[in-house]
């Protein structure tokens, strides 16, 4: 194992105790959280997690899964309430963005760039009535 | 002030003419801002208003599915 190939783990890894204070429940969620903070995983509207640019297969397995994972819980919410899995994910999607991005991190509105959050609360899809606490 | 022959007056004004034809038809402009693609579905407020507590208790009750 080569040295460059060491460091983008060293990083993960440093980036992961950074976040450490949210607790982490397992080491899937550690991995999108590291990436999270590294800037290449972030938050859609579409309530999904979504990748910016070229990443780990480590991370990319976690993503996949956690999106199947939430995939599973918004056709739970949607059979509830009869409405369509899209529909329940976009209306988490409001709630996530509303209340689980951290200023420095990433997310994504639509079809749009990926955006950095700053100081302030994210400038939400107009359907958004009401997201946030 | 002839500026030619009737013929090559009779040229300019037809291209002249053709132009201005043209101008009037084509009415493609370029947008003044880029066109928006939503790939979200089309949600109606009434959707997000009736599942807006779900969602927030779907966050709360499953932590592990929302990492921060």
């Amino acid at each position: 194992m080569t040295r460059s190939s060491i460091m983008p783990h060293a990083l993960g890894l440093a980036l992961a105790a950074l976040v450490a204070t949210s607790a982490p429940a397992n080491a899937q969620d550690s991995v999108i959280s590291a990436a999270k903070a590294a800037g290449t995983v972030g938050e859609q509207a579409d309530g999904y997690l979504g990748i910016k640019g070229a990443v780990s297969g480590d991370v990319k397995a976690a993503v996949d899964a956690l999106n199947i994972k939430r995939r599973a819980a918004y056709t739970d919410l949607a059979g509830k309430r009869g409405a369509t899995v899209a529909e329940a994910a976009a209306v988490t999607g409001c709630q996530t963005l509303a209340t689980r991005v951290s200023a420095g991190q990433i997310y994504r509105i639509g079809a749009g760039d990926w955006q950095t959050k700053g100081a302030g609360p994210i400038a939400l899809p107009d359907y958004c009535v009401g997201a946030g606490n | 002030m002839r500026q030619g022959p009737w013929h090559e007056r009779l040229t300019r004004f037809s291209v002249t003419a053709a132009l201005v034809a043209v101008g009037g038809c084509i009415q493609v402009r370029a947008p003044d801002k880029p066109i928006e693609i939503n790939l979200n579905v089309k949600i109606q407020q009434e959707v997000v208003v009736r599942l807006q507590q779900d969602a927030k208790d779907l966050i709360n009750n499953n932590p592990e599915l929302f990492p921060q």
